[in-house]
């Protein structure tokens, strides 16, 4: 067992976790962040997309102690004062959202791309959600759902 | 070389279980505290939207706003039998059994109106926004909250059931009517193809598919670009490397789907002629959206190159195989 | 029809709870005095089995394995009961449920799996489907590879060939694919307030799931309940039964929750694929381009299970002429046992793989004519009033004509444009 500090959607955390943890199972299993999903376990769907510092990672990908002094965001955490974010308002609203999966580790990645490119171009946000995979919608509402985003 | 072409597919599809096979959709409506309605169906909300659009058949059909209604298509202890959330049945089969719960409700309404009204027979009696009220003498009006209040949770309830018509067909012929209803589509598509790599890029597509009716289009639209999406993964490059019973192909990093970066915005086109068996008119298109778009490819792929692909998937490596056997055909000739 | 909610974009009312991350899948539940399961499943395609659970059960943490004996009736099925809960004698495919371990947590689960022995006696396999149709093939299942049979017998196809001035004749092979859904399997047992074994599970069929169940435990389904959570995605793919039984039968035998969730791995191995197809076909034309003649023998490989087979070999039959009528149809359709993996339902249900060749078929009959694709089907396709290959009339919505005109006012198909073949 070690222990780690973190701040997890801007609550700071001390834990306890077993070395061979992933970011992935303590953000579930020991902080009820279910909003992160496990979809294939080798970093190449993208349903368990956080943000990390800044960046996206896969959690399924980083280990637990990794996550040491890092500062991290959820689904959970965008809501701020019981108001959804305008991207999450946007996929609700253009109709980008079918089973769900995808979705928390998608809007994730549109947040992250917009919070870098304010005014990306449609290429551009096709590469910036090119990590998340999605069966049900085709994609292009979620594009159109980036697009109303922006800006916003 | 990159050479451009285009294609067309098309395609019709049979709604149902089929052949004659009982293929039943129950619903059950009943009045809840504060006036609202429960909707208890077996229709399984997969993605596809289903939760959606048969609230809004039932809303229409009650006349009812979305708000009032509650959906509960969850728990077998509490719902009918609405069948299997498959064969593009949902809004069909399970949007009639609604629509003929939701007419039957109405009716058990206007009894109980009749009686808190004192009214003869039930004719004339209007169900709307909550509310039933006698058409030629609108201040004889009882709204859904205090019918509930005087009939309390659960004793204001229908049920409706709907069997789709289909016959089994003779086993030495074929010949019956398997399927109701059809629903059709056509698909184009103009692609490149890199004839180097291998690689088929989609450039333009163009979708019309016939629904009857969209109850929601947006959702159609969904459905359209996911269909079209699968198809092009069906078609281009999943692949499980099956050999000898076991799949090679057995995670995302070499079974691929695609992404983002594969799609390009897809022109969808919402054909509309109401079927007449359907809930306003409305067909399931669930299915039928990923069928045309795989021939469409192939048609194109033939259409750039002058080399027809016979087996999927196509990917870089059998295409540029396809090429240069082609090429070789006609080096003997 | 004066209309007020139907045919408006309503916002999907469960997007709200899957946009904030709510929205609860199987594997989001989690339950007091919870334990976990997991499937131990045969590594060979076709073999008699023999299974030691011995060592396995005397693993420190190791609450139960069930296997085959734990089973009432150990069977399921959409449509033949061809499948066990567990195998018991034969193990017919790769990735053949034998064992179900039920354990403190998921790490004693894959120890456990580790230590239970089966010995594997290897029989002969096949593998390509045509060659499973043959007498002298090994059989899958009792003493016939052949699942199902179905034929159209419409006209005379000879004299329709005979008369035709153009004949386009081709195989067309499609492969097994996975629907790939985002949400691998999983699912939570336990028995509920009222003494009902209770699934909660992401399935397409919750009552089917409840029969299955039922049965298998021999149980009444007043004693059954299925609780369907969000479903992450399905394509056909949750149809048949994967963990449901399994999940059941731990939470009665042991009076306790159980949880089980498949890896991607699993998930590929678990649920049914896409038949693959062999699609033999033959389309005759007259001069102007009408079809009057389609021969078609199509055979699906439905590997190690049934599943869905005949109903999918059948809707390939009834679609195999396209929406086009032909005077004169012949069609085979058939469904074979072999020892891959299992094939069911997938988007479209044999209904996706047919125009993959008769949709080829036009291009080329209207290449070999001289006229453009547009022209073609528009000379054949179904109307108002048309008949299909089975002799049914179709009466109303048929929109095909406007679905074309509207794709054929935006990309121009004619044999008079800059890139034309």
């Amino acid at each position: 067992m070690v222990e780690i500090k973190l701040k997890v959607n801007g609550k700071s955390y001390i834990l306890e976790i077993e070395e061979d943890m992933r970011l992935l199972d303590l953000l579930r299993e020991k902080l009820g962040l279910l909003g992160v999903k496990e979809g294939c376990s080798e970093g190449e769907c993208g349903a368990c997309t956080v943000i990390m510092d800044g960046k996206v990672v896969n959690s399924c990908l980083v280990m637990a102690f990794q996550a040491e002094g890092s500062s991290i965001t959820t689904i959970e955490g965008l809501e701020k004062e019981g108001e959804i974010h305008p991207i999450q308002q946007a996929f609700i609203e253009v109709g980008a959202v079918q089973c769900g999966y995808c979705t928390p580790g998608m809007i994730l990645s549109a947040k992250a791309l917009l919070d870098k490119n304010p005014n990306p171009t449609e290429e551009e946000i096709r590469e910036g959600i090119s990590g998340n995979l999605c069966r049900c919608t085709g994609y292009n509402k979620i594009i159109q759902a980036v697009e109303k985003g922006k800006g916003v | 070389m990159k050479k451009r072409g285009r294609g067309i597919g098309l395609s019709f599809y049979g709604t149902g279980y089929g052949n004659g096979f009982p293929d039943a959709s129950k619903a059950k409506v009943k009045l809840l505290k504060d006036g609202k309605v429960g909707i208890y169906v077996g229709g399984t909300e997969v993605g596809q939207g289903a939760k959606t659009v048969l609230s809004q058949i039932g809303s229409e059909t009650l006349k009812l706003p979305l708000d009032k209604i509650i959906f509960i298509s969850e728990d077998t202890s509490l719902m009918p039998d609405s069948g299997t959330a498959a064969a593009s049945r949902q809004t069909y089969n399970t949007g009639n059994a609604i629509k003929i719960a939701c007419e039957n409700f109405k009716n058990r309404l206007r009894e109980a109106a009749r009686e808190q009204l004192k009214l003869n027979a039930i004719h004339g009696l209007t169900v709307e926004k909550g509310e039933i009220y006698l058409e030629f003498f609108p201040q004889k009006r009882i709204s859904f909250k205090e019918l509930s209040k005087i009939y309390g949770d659960d004793n204001i309830e229908a049920e409706g059931e709907f069997i789709a018509q289909t016959i089994e067909m003779d086993p030495e012929t074929g010949q019956g009517a398997p399927y109701w209803p059809y629903t059709f589509n056509a698909c184009g598509v103009e692609l490149e193809v890199d004839t180097i790599t291998g690689l088929v890029e989609i450039e333009r597509a163009v979708f019309a598919q016939d629904v009857g009716r969209a109850i929601n289009p947006h959702l159609v639209e969904g459905q359209m670009d996911g269909g079209f999406a699968m198809a092009l993964g069906y078609v281009l490059f999943e692949d499980l490397k099956l050999e000898k019973g076991k799949i090679y192909n057995n995670k995302f990093s070499k079974y691929l789907i695609p992404t983002a970066m594969d799609m390009i915005q897809i022109e969808n086109i919402i054909v509309e002629e109401p079927e007449y068996t359907a809930p306003f008119g409305a067909k399931g298109i669930g299915e039928p959206v990923m069928i045309p778009v795989g021939p469409a490819i192939l048609n194109a792929i033939y259409d750039a190159i002058g080399v027809r692909i016979t087996e999927l998937p196509v990917t870089p490596e059998r295409l540029i195989k396809a090429i240069e056997e082609d090429g070789k055909k006609k080096e003997e000739i | 029809m004066n209309l007020d909610i139907v045919g408006r974009n309503i916002l999907r009312i469960d997007a709200l709870s899957k946009v904030t991350g709510k929205a609860l899948y199987p594997e989001d539940i989690f339950m007091d005095n919870m334990v976990y399961g997991k499937t131990l499943r045969s590594k060979v395609p076709h073999a008699y089995i023999r299974i030691d659970t011995g060592k396995a059960e005397k693993i420190d943490g190791v609450i139960k394995v069930l296997t085959h004996k734990d089973v009432p009736n150990n069977e399921h099925g959409v449509i033949f009961k061809d499948h066990e809960v567990f195998c018991s004698e034969k193990v017919r495919r790769i990735g053949d449920p034998i064992a179900f371990v039920v354990a403190k947590n998921k790490k004693i689960c894959e120890l456990a799996l580790k230590e239970i022995l089966i010995e594997y006696e290897e029989i002969e396999e096949v593998f390509c489907p045509i060659k499973a149709m043959k007498e002298d093939s090994p059989k899958v299942h009792g003493d016939t590879n052949i699942v199902y049979h179905y034929k159209i017998r419409k006209g005379d196809v000879e004299e329709g060939f005979k008369n035709s001035y153009a004949i386009a004749e081709n195989i067309y092979r499609t492969h097994m694919v996975d629907h790939a859904f985002l949400q691998p399997e999983a699912g939570i047992s336990f028995i509920d307030e009222e003494g009902r074994v209770t699934v909660m599970v992401a399935t397409q069929y919750p009552h089917y799931d409840r029969e299955e169940i039922a049965s298998a435990l021999e149980l009444s389904e007043e004693k059954v309940r299925i609780i369907n959570t969000n479903i992450g995605g399905a394509f056909g793919g949750r149809e048949d039964i994967s963990l449901q039984i399994h999940l059941a039968l731990a939470a009665k035998v042991l009076n306790r929750p159980i949880k089980a969730i498949y890896s991607r791995e699993e998930s590929f191995i678990a649920h049914a694929k896409r038949h693959s197809m062999i699609m033999k076909y033959k389309t005759g034309a007259d001069r102007d381009g009408k079809l009057l003649a389609m021969e078609a023998e199509i055979v699906g490989d439905t590997g190690a299970y049934a599943s869905w087979a005949t109903n999918v070999l059948r809707k390939s039959g009834v679609h195999a002429t396209g929406p086009y009528f032909i005077p004169n149809v012949k069609v085979d359709s058939i469904a074979v046992y072999t020892n891959n993996p299992f094939a069911g339902a997938m988007r479209g249900f044999g209904a996706t793989q047919v125009p993959i060749a008769h949709e080829q078929q036009m291009d080329i009959l209207a290449e070999k004519l001289g006229i453009d694709p547009i022209a073609i089907r528009m000379k054949n396709i179904f109307k108002q009033g048309s008949i299909t290959a089975t002799g049914q009339v179709l009466t109303d919505s048929v929109p095909l004509d406007r679905c074309i005109e509207k794709v054929a006012e935006k990309i121009d198909f004619s044999l008079e444009r800059e890139e034309a073949y």
